[in-house]
Formats: structure tokens, sequence, C-alpha cells
């Protein structure tokens, strides 16, 4: 292995290298877990100097994100970084800041949503985000949160987008987990990534202006709410330039999606974040069985990559979408947008699948992953799709019932 | 304990070429240095040269609770992430986590799984007590401690060494992990000095077995399960047993026992006061109790006394307390 300029790093610090190499003006901050070690970082390197920027501990994550969002709306380079309950209590706030047309970056460490209460990765908290007007990056690798962020500056910055970028990591698959990591030269970082001089933000006592105004009667909010959805579909080919640059400057290549052994594939199956990881060694065990199987993982999630799913997933047996969250009542979110895009396509997949998996940071098995190449065979060979499929195992539910047990039935006292 | 080859030269030619990994599993209680383990392997093999992956998983315990720690090596990409279901190597900092079926430390060990466990009996010793398949290797890294360092749960750099050296690493590399870690930490030099010869000693010390690269083993299809409706009353995260943690032994959690000299205490209840799990009582004489099976071996109670009443014994029947 090539370690030259490696080292071993926690997906955390990672996203905190991002901020320092990114040299940001402003960091509001509140600590959740698995969030904390982020902006404990920050704050050390902004105590000694080692960061030029203002360090400010706020009293929640609404306040959070309303720091953050009003620093960037005066011209200032802003990262802030939450997680799961704590992107929630700053959800109305994402809305308003994306309206401001203000860039800033929010890493976000998926935790799986209450009740009931747990601190390990789903992304229900993140997806829930999705309509806000942010821009999202979903990384599988420590190496990819320190990359993203600053792709996330270029691209949010650019005049064609002027939207809030979230990058997302998972917490404990990638946030406590170190892993070899190269970081990017400063010098480099700042070619990559000129000063932030937005045209339509700043703050001049002489030149006041009113941010967020207030619209009614439908047509002006239509316009400017549509202005965020071109914005946002910018950001493909914004992003497929700052790719290009990254990988000249870095040497390192990023798409919207990624494709793994995906070639020659008869059926493939879609994930996002740390867990493609795990889909990657499946995908090379299933290899070894015979199964001309590959996997593409979703990257960019907003603006949607509809064409480069496309082109990915046309004239494939079938197509398994592994959503690690749940909308209730309804069953993977982003099958549905999977689903979408393939629809008028004529050489659509025979069978499209729907599996939900990891849930509450659920471990997903080689045997699991197994069974899920087989019922995607087979829905390919029928031609029908299946799903929502629960990846949860008899040998789980057997403990499930020992925990019913335990809660319900068990005689107490001495 | 077939295959140890005590005294062999250390190499590296366990890990080898391709996608074979192998994969390191510490448990130990919080507290107990299982996490900076897991990452002083992880630095010690990639100053080797290899790729590594080390990560901690934890929940909202305190101290005393079990925590496990994963270390991936090998030449590749590393394409495994989180918990080690099929370990090649698993490191026991506690032996009294065996028996307990939270902690999950028999989970994936066939007889081709090497252990170690901290334990002051040989391998054949504890294979008499408990059931565990795989090649057992003891070593007592407590005792090490707490002669090397002055303190019992001063594990991580001892357990480093130990999986250092069971997997075929160097010990140089150990002894420069051993300082990046500590040193993370906030460690002082003279302390971290102290921590290498103690991990060079238990990287000496420690009986070998071979450890294999986790291999793909087909296991075929797990059978799904797919949930019922059940009525809200078992369909809701919710608990009706009543408070059941009083039945809850944790007397395994403890290394060591408070004990009371009762012609040395003063009665100031500072113990009773400090003790995080209630599980100190004023008896009619106004001095302290300890309920054993709520104590987990804090040992602050030991910590407060300003007498020196309470003392400090050394679990010995490390399986059942």
């Amino acid at each position: 292995m090539d370690q030259k300029n490696q080292m071993m790093m926690t997906g955390n610090l990672a996203a905190a290298w991002g901020a320092r190499l990114a040299e940001v003006d402003y960091v509001p901050a509140f600590p959740i877990t698995p969030q904390t070690e982020i902006v404990e970082a920050l704050s050390k390197w902004c105590g000694t100097g080692e960061l030029n920027a203002r360090f400010v501990t706020l009293d929640s994550e609404h306040s959070m994100m309303t720091a953050a969002g009003a620093a960037a709306a005066t011209g200032a380079r802003v990262f802030t970084a939450t997680s799961s309950q704590g992107l929630l209590y700053a959800f109305e706030v994402l809305y308003t800041v994306a309206g401001w047309r203000a860039p800033l970056v929010l890493v976000n460490v998926s935790r799986a949503l209450a009740s009931p209460i747990t601190l390990e990765p789903d992304h229900n908290d993140v997806l829930a985000a999705r309509d806000s007007g942010f821009v999202q990056i979903h990384a599988e690798t420590c190496q990819e949160v320190v990359d993203s962020i600053l792709l996330a500056y270029r691209i949010g910055e650019d005049p064609l987008v002027c939207l809030p970028v979230l990058v997302n990591l998972d917490g404990f698959g990638l946030s406590f987990t170190r892993e070899p990591v190269r970081l990017p030269e400063p010098e480099a970082v700042r070619d990559f990534l000129p000063p932030f001089r937005p045209a339509h933000l700043g703050f001049k006592a002489s030149a006041p202006q009113a941010l967020g105004t207030a619209v009614l009667g439908g047509s002006t909010y239509s316009y400017f709410r549509h202005q965020i959805h071109l914005a946002s579909m910018n950001a493909l080919r914004v992003h497929e330039q700052a790719a290009t640059e990254f990988e000249q400057c870095f040497g390192r290549r990023y798409d919207v999606v990624e494709g793994y052994r995906i070639e020659d594939a008869e059926d493939v199956l879609v994930m996002s974040n740390a867990f493609a990881s795990k889909g990657k060694a499946a995908v090379d065990a299933a290899r070894e069985d015979g199964r001309k199987v590959g996997l593409l993982r979703l990257r960019m999630i907003r603006p949607w990559p509809a064409d480069a799913v496309r082109r990915a997933l046309r004239r494939r047996r079938a197509v398994a979408v592994l959503d690690q969250n749940l909308s209730p009542g309804q069953g993977g979110i982003l099958f549905q947008e999977v689903a979408a895009c393939l629809y008028h396509d004529p050489e659509r997949p025979r069978g499209l699948c729907s599996f939900i998996g990891g849930l509450g940071g659920k471990n997903i098995s080689e045997g699991e992953f197994h069974a899920v190449f087989e019922q995607t065979a087979a829905a390919g060979k029928q031609g029908q799709g299946i799903g929502p499929v629960l990846l949860y195992t008899e040998a789980e539910h057997r403990e499930m019932e020992q925990l019913q047990f335990l809660a319900h039935d068990l005689k107490t006292g001495r | 304990m077939a295959g140890a080859a005590r005294g062999a030269e250390p190499s590296s030619t366990n890990i080898k070429e391709g996608p074979a990994v192998i994969s390191v599993r510490f448990h130990g209680r919080g507290g107990q240095g299982a996490k900076t383990a897991s990452r002083i392997l992880g630095t010690a093999a990639f100053s080797e040269g290899f790729t590594a992956q080390d990560s901690p998983i934890y929940g909202a315990e305190r101290r005393g609770a079990p925590v496990s720690a994963f270390t991936r090596i090998a030449k590749g990409p590393i394409r495994e992430r989180g918990i080690i279901i099929c370990p090649s190597l698993v490191v026991v900092a506690d032996a009294s986590l065996i028996g307990d079926p939270a902690a999950r430390v028999i989970e994936g060990i066939d007889e081709r799984t090497a252990v170690f466990v901290n334990s002051p009996l040989t391998g054949e010793q504890l294979h008499t007590r408990i059931s565990l398949p795989g090649r057992l290797t003891t070593l007592d890294l407590t005792e090490v401690a707490v002669r090397e360092l002055g303190k019992r749960s001063a594990l991580s750099a001892l357990l480093g060494a130990v999986a250092g050296r069971l997997v075929g690493l160097r010990s140089e590399s150990i002894d420069h992990a051993v300082a990046q870690e500590l040193a993370d930490l906030g460690v002082d030099a003279s302390i971290i000095q102290r921590n290498q010869t103690a991990a060079r000693h238990c990287y000496e010390a420690v009986s070998l077995v071979p450890v294999e690269t986790s291999v793909h083993r087909g296991p075929g299809p797990t059978p799904l399960r797919v949930p019922a409706y059940e009525p809200p009353t078992r369909g809701t995260a919710r608990i009706t047993a009543g408070p059941n943690s009083a039945i809850r032994s944790v007397s395994g959690w403890r290394t060591y026992r408070p004990v009371l000299r009762p012609d040395l205490c003063n009665g100031c209840w500072l113990c009773f006061a400090n003790c995080p799990e209630g599980a100190i009582t004023i008896k009619p004489d106004g001095k302290p109790a300890v309920y054993y099976p709520h104590c987990k071996g804090c040992l602050d109670c030991v910590e407060v006394c300003p007498t020196d009443a309470m003392t400090v014994e050394r679990e010995t029947d490390v399986t059942n307390k």
C-alpha cells in the first residue's frame, strides 16, 4: 500500500480536517453523539490558532443553524455539524437558510431517530432533510469525508448553485472508525477552493439588505422556490466540473454515483454510505460463487442524479435497492426515487426489489447479502418486483423474544 | 494448545496478499483500554505498510460495562466494516466477560479462532473451567499492569502488544504505536515509557497460537424473518416487568473488590455517598456494608476513603463470582 502522507484517522477527525483545510471563518457548535469529536477537534484548533476561525457554542441546534445561516449571509465561510435528533431540532432553519441561498457546509453524522432511542446509524435523519434545498453528499470512507467537504464548499459557493451543502457520514461505521486518510496539501486546497466572495450576500452598514422577505399570493413564492430547485439541479454539472478539477489537484475522482463491478453485472444492488463497503465485499463474495452482480453507490442524493442512475441501471435483469431507512406506510425512501427515474426507460430492469436493512445500525451479514442476491435474481427471472423486505433474521428474532420476556414476563423481586 | 511456538521469530507472514483480512476482536470493560488497544494494533499494522481499520462499539454505558473494539489488517483494501462476526483472534481483557451473554465474547468463535484471555490461569486450566472452542492462550496482564504501572486497569498497551505478537507484527511497531496512541490521549512521557516496557514484556511472554486470516466461508443465505404485526402491548418499546435491575448481578464486572476493614473505618459515610450504584448501605452501627451483587468494582469508595479502611482484593475466581 502506498502510504505516503497517509495517517490513521476517524471519519469525525476527517470531517474536522475538511473544515480546517477549507479555512472556514466561523464554527457554531452544539455537541451530540456521535458527532461531538468533530466540534471538539475544531474547538481545540481554534484555541491553539491552528485554525483561524471563530468558534461559538450555542444553546441548541436550532440556534446553531440560525447562527450558521446568519454568518454565511454576511459572507463568512461557515462549517457546522450535527446528528439525528439535533438535525431534526434544527429543521425549520434548514429550509430557511436554503432560501437565503447561503452556502455553508453542514456535516450530519447519521444516527437513527427516536423512538425507541439509539446511538447507531441509519439514514432517516439525513433523508428527512432531503426536501430542504440543501445539496446532499453521502460519504463511504473517511477519505471521502474530507474530500467531500472540500467539494461541498466548491459546489455550494459556485454562483450557479449558492446553496448550503450537507455532507453525511455514518455514526460508528465512519465516525469512530479509523482508516488510512491522505490529507490534501493546504496550498493545493487554496488553489482548488478560492476565497468565498458571494455577490448576493454580505454585511455593509451603508448598503442594507433584507433577506428571505415575506411574499404573499403564491406566484412570487413559486418563483423563488423554483429558483432553489434550478440551483440544486445546476449542482449536477457544477459537481462534474469540480470533480474533474479535484482529480487534477489531488488524484482522486468522485462522481455523483459510483459503480462497483457493474460493467457486466446482470443484477445490481443499490446502496449508499459506509455499508456500501460491505455491499462491495458481498459483491466480491457473490462473484466468487459465480453470480454476475455489481453495486451502484448513490453519492449525491440531492440533486437526484436521475440520468446517472438510469444509465447505470438500464438493461439489467434485476435491481435491488437496499434502503438503510424506513418510511412507515411506504417502505424504502431511495427505492421510490430509483423506481421513478426508471419508469420511462424502455430498457428498465425486469425486476425491481426493495430491501430495508441496517436500521439502527443493525449489521448486514454475509448471509443476508446472499439472501438479497438470491431473491433479486429470482425476481429478475420472473420479471416482477418484491418488497419492501426487511433484513432481519430468525436468530435476531429469537433474541427479540428473549428481550420481550425480560421486559414483560420476568418476575421481579429478590 | 496446538502450534504454540513460544519464542518463534515474529513475522508478518500471517497477513496474506489479496482479500484476506486478519480480524481481531477485543473485549473489555469500559476503562480497561480495549478501544486504545485496537488502535495500538491498527497503528502498528499501518506503520508496517498494511491497510488497517479500527473501531470501537459502545453504548451509553459507564465504566465497567462491556466494550468491544475491532481491528482489521490486510495487504489490500478492507471492505468489511463494523462488528466482526467471525474473528481471526479474540482478545479478552477480562475473563468474567466470557460468561456474560450481553458481551457476546463467544460469538463466531470456532476451533480455528485464536483466543487470548487475560488470566492468571493457563489455557489448559481455563479450558476446564469454561467451554470455549478455539486455540486458547493466556497471560496475567493485570498482574503485569499492577507491577509495572501500578494501575490494574491500564491494559491498553499490554493488550495491543499481545495482539500484535499473535498476528505477527514487529516489537518495534508496537513500541511506536504505544507511544503514539498514549501520547494522543495526553499520557505523560514517563508513563508512556513504562507502558512500552510492560508491553515489551507481554509481547515476549505470551505463548503463541496460530492466527488465521478470515476467509469467505460461503455460509449460504441467512433465513430472514418477516415479523408479524403484534398489538401495541408488545409492538411498542416499553417495559412492564417492573424494576428488575435489582436482580441483575454486576459481580462479574469486578476485577477487584472493595473490602472494608472496620477497625480503620471512622464512619464518615463518604463511600456510601460516592457509590454510583447504591451498593453500599449503612449498618445500625454506622459502618458501611458493600452489597456485592450490585458492586461493579469501580473502587470509587476506595479512592474517597480518608482512612484507607476500604481495601482492595483481586477477584480470583474469574468465571463465577
